[in-house]
């Protein structure tokens, strides 16, 4: 048999086994949609606030009135005290407070310091985060127009005035991902993620259902099997990877910098070598329903592990350390390097040569494995 | 359908032959959880799920956030002024703990040590900056922060802000001095509003505290999902005619039984899972706690209960270990992004809020931080475990499903056996 051949036997098997079809063909459709449901609206905009106003001046509604016209806030109403405004919290009516002291007004006009008390629910942090945003912001607002007041009163002029209170600029911007969208945030990552956790899982249960049953696999030797196997599944992803980096990426709003040359460099090693693991781990099962349920109870701690949700300088260095044998660790923080923070091909360089390793690493053992397979097979045959 | 009645009649005359009719509804049961604990001992992956792999996981995935709080976060300073005013900002970047400053010498090294993920923002200090401030022009402090990685950026962007804005009054304040305003005006001119921003719950934004619980509720339901799963999938592949202390092992036959005796085994085992995640945050790590530890656990009751008549539902429905255990993954796998944790719940799409429904994690989280957060007494707890009201209705439907649809499975079942009962059971099985 001939590599093409083989290609198109293991091509014929990978179809024709149902479970693989459908986590291959169902599974990369299906999570391409549902994983990025939840974060379609990108950001959280107009979380729901209290107020507790104990002043009832001009300023402190005007103060409100700010606080409401922030896109991050939409004010739900006033409450006479801090413990109703809890219950509103307690009851989710209400995810922030804005306390508004007794004599505000009086106490700015007479020249005397007042502090605002804001609270946000930070049991969700991207919500807090919108509260504290919207009402810093509100209340540096009317904390300026105050001052401004003040001056205008003491007689400095108008322009000099506004030099005092803005003497330098803080031009803060994000880089990368300049909408703070979610989409672009987790999808990149998330989407190697899968093809890397469905790759593993079509070669391990092609594995697992093969080795104990006489079979194609038997009369080629395990160089031309794993090659030939490898071989059939980048033919798959090589269009599962081009709708995922290509057509989603595009659809989430992910910010691209690298040419597609590059990607496709990157992406080479990183499947190759996901290919090459998935067969090696597939010759430790025989079970054609365990790799579905190893690699799904590993997805969750790859996911986290490979920092771009938890830095990795925080990470425990033997987590780090132990997680550089998992491809999709590597290739995640490269992709995100090359493709979307614009990083040249030089400083990616070391990740590229890992993944060519680990290739390297997992064609050896997956060879052994087979080799190993071939042998308890004739073994369990003649006895 | 026509092929039914004889291995119905088949499957009776089996019971009648081998089963006193006298045996009681408890003994039956307990026969049945001994033979699941047989099983349970024969399976050495089972046991992994139930012993170490809980272990190991939440260990680990605990270990991976232990850090907690993100701490010296390295930030690229660019420094073209070479000032004092530009020195005293970078020792209030330094002051700050949450920012780690690294001086550069031009802009471009730095940017492509930001392109690189080895710091996570860049602050830069223009040429003339303390010049341009003294003479009455405005400079401007250029902050890039990486947003690529939302949580750190967005965190490294108001420390950043907080830091350089409180160097910045400490010179304006010098400035109103030099021009004559009293001390003791000078902090109030500055900034007549002070804010006073409390993280209400969770007072030092501890990442333990907020993410770590959902990622531990989402890797308890899989593994609560993979048991009960594993263990009806186990009911497929058993040799009809193989009977053991008067149990048949037909599918069919006492199939309400077999699932009772499952929750039973079952239940205490992911149960003391379940109170170990709560043990190890809310005892050993002391995490704040303002509710009681006894009703999250009667929410974990609940939400075990729900996630065990979904899988009983897919396995009726789907009736193929393969199948079973591939559409339950499907279904489970992303249950952490549909928790609304990361993400507000009521900020996502409306179909999103719909499927979060069918995940009982998504029930179960929101009594969770309701009592751990806000301290929730039994009345509201109750409250929100009346929202698992779709589970119940699952239930008539899986009994209908299961009196339509096993008998069938049973059928073909029996014409593998017997067509190629070599090959096919070990093939298929174990």
């Amino acid at each position: 048999m001939n590599i093409w051949r083989l290609m198109l036997t293991e091509l014929k098997a990978i179809i024709s086994d149902k479970a693989i079809a459908v986590t291959l063909f169902g599974g990369v459709l299906f999570y391409s949609i549902l994983y990025p449901l939840p974060y379609l609206n990108q950001v959280p905009t107009e979380q729901q606030l209290i107020v507790v106003d104990l002043d009832h001046s001009s300023l402190s509604r005007q103060l409100i009135r700010h606080a409401d016209a922030s896109a991050k806030i939409q004010v739900i109403g006033q409450v006479g005290s801090i413990t109703e405004a809890k219950r509103f919290i307690e009851t989710r009516k209400a995810h922030g407070l804005l306390v508004i002291p007794e004599g505000f007004r009086r106490d700015l006009m007479l020249g005397k310091g007042v502090t605002l008390s804001y609270g946000g629910d930070a049991s969700y942090f991207l919500i807090y985060s919108a509260v504290a945003e919207g009402l810093v912001s509100a209340g540096m607002d009317a904390g300026k127009q105050v001052q401004l007041i003040g001056m205008l009163a003491q007689g400095t002029n108008p322009k000099q005035a506004e030099q005092n209170l803005n003497s330098m600029h803080l031009n803060s911007v994000p880089a990368f991902n300049p909408s703070l969208g979610y989409t672009p945030y987790v999808v990149p990552g998330l989407f190697l993620l899968i093809l890397h956790q469905t790759l593993l899982i079509g070669t391990g249960i092609l594995g697992a259902g093969q080795w104990r049953q006489k079979g194609y696999w038997q009369q080629v030797s395990p160089v031309q099997l794993l090659c030939g196997r490898i071989l059939a599944f980048m033919l798959i992803y090589l269009f599962f990877t081009s709708f995922y980096v290509g057509y989603c990426y595009h659809w989430y709003h992910v910010s691209i910098q690298a040419s597609l040359g590059t990607v496709a460099l990157w992406l080479l090693p990183f499947l190759l070598a996901t290919a090459a693991a998935g067969v090696a781990m597939s010759t430790l099962f025989t079970r054609r329903d365990l790799p579905t349920q190893v690699l799904l109870l590993i997805s969750m701690p790859i996911l986290f592990v490979s920092g771009f949700v938890w830095p990795i300088a925080l990470i425990p260095e033997p987590l780090v350390l132990g997680s550089q044998f998992i491809p999709a660790v590597p290739a995640i923080m490269g992709m995100l390097e090359l493709n979307q923070m614009g990083a040249s091909w030089a400083s990616v360089m070391p990740k590229w040569l890992q993944l060519w390793g680990l290739f390297a690493v997992f064609f050896g053992l997956a060879i052994l494995g087979i080799k190993r397979r071939v042998r308890l097979l004739a073994e369990a045959n003649q006895l | 359908m026509t092929e039914r009645t004889p291995h119905a009649n088949a499957a009776d005359k089996i019971k009648g032959g081998t089963q006193p009719s006298s045996i009681s509804f408890m003994a039956l049961l307990i026969a049945l959880v001994r033979r699941e604990l047989r099983a349970l001992w024969h399976d050495p992956w089972q046991l992994a799920l139930i012993s170490y792999i809980p272990l190991l996981g939440i260990l680990c995935l605990w270990w991976l956030f232990s850090a907690g709080l993100p701490r010296q976060l390295p930030v690229a300073i660019v420094d073209q002024d070479h000032s004092q005013l530009s020195r005293m900002l970078t020792r209030q970047l330094k002051a700050n703990p949450v920012t780690d400053p690294q001086s550069f010498t031009d802009l471009s090294s730095a940017i492509s040590a930001m392109q690189q993920a080895k710091v996570y923002a860049i602050v830069v200090f223009p040429y003339d900056m303390k010049k341009d401030l003294l003479t009455g022009h405005k400079p401007t402090i250029d902050v890039r922060y990486n947003s690529q990685f939302l949580l750190v950026g967005k965190l490294l962007s108001s420390q950043i802000q907080l830091s350089l804005g409180d160097g910045l009054l400490h010179v304006a304040g010098l400035k109103q001095l030099a021009n004559g305003t009293p001390k003791s005006q000078v902090a109030v001119n500055l900034s007549p509003v002070k804010s006073q921003t409390t993280a209400l719950f969770n007072r030092n934004n501890n990442y333990i505290g907020f993410l770590v619980p959902p990622v531990l509720v989402a890797l308890w339901q899989l593994l609560s999902m993979l048991v009960m799963a594993n263990s009806l999938n186990r009911e497929l592949h058993l040799a009809p005619t193989n009977q053991n202390n008067g149990i048949v092992n037909t599918l069919t036959e006492h199939f309400w039984p077999k699932v009772l005796a499952k929750v039973v085994l079952f239940t205490p085992i992911l149960m003391l899972q379940g109170s170990f995640i709560l043990a190890w945050l809310y005892l050993y790590l002391a995490l704040p706690m303002a509710g009681s530890l006894a009703l999250l656990l009667v929410a974990q009751l609940v939400m075990l209960l729900a996630v065990w008549s979904l899988v009983l539902f897919i396995f009726v429905v789907m009736r193929d270990s393969a199948r079973v255990i591939s559409f339950c993954t499907a279904l489970f796998a992303p249950a952490f992004a549909f928790m609304g944790i990361t993400f507000p719940t009521h900020d996502m799409p409306q179909l999103a809020q719909w499927w979060r429904l069918i995940m009982p994690s998504s029930h179960y989280i929101e009594s969770h931080v309701s009592v751990v957060s806000y301290g929730a007494a039994w009345p509201s707890v109750a409250g929100q475990l009346s929202s698992y009201w779709g589970f119940i209705c699952l239930l008539p439907f899986i009994y209908l499903l299961s009196r339509q649809l096993l008998p069938s499975t049973v059928s073909a079942n029996n014409v593998v056996a017997v067509v190629d009962s070599g090959v096919a059971l070990p093939a298929k099985g174990q």
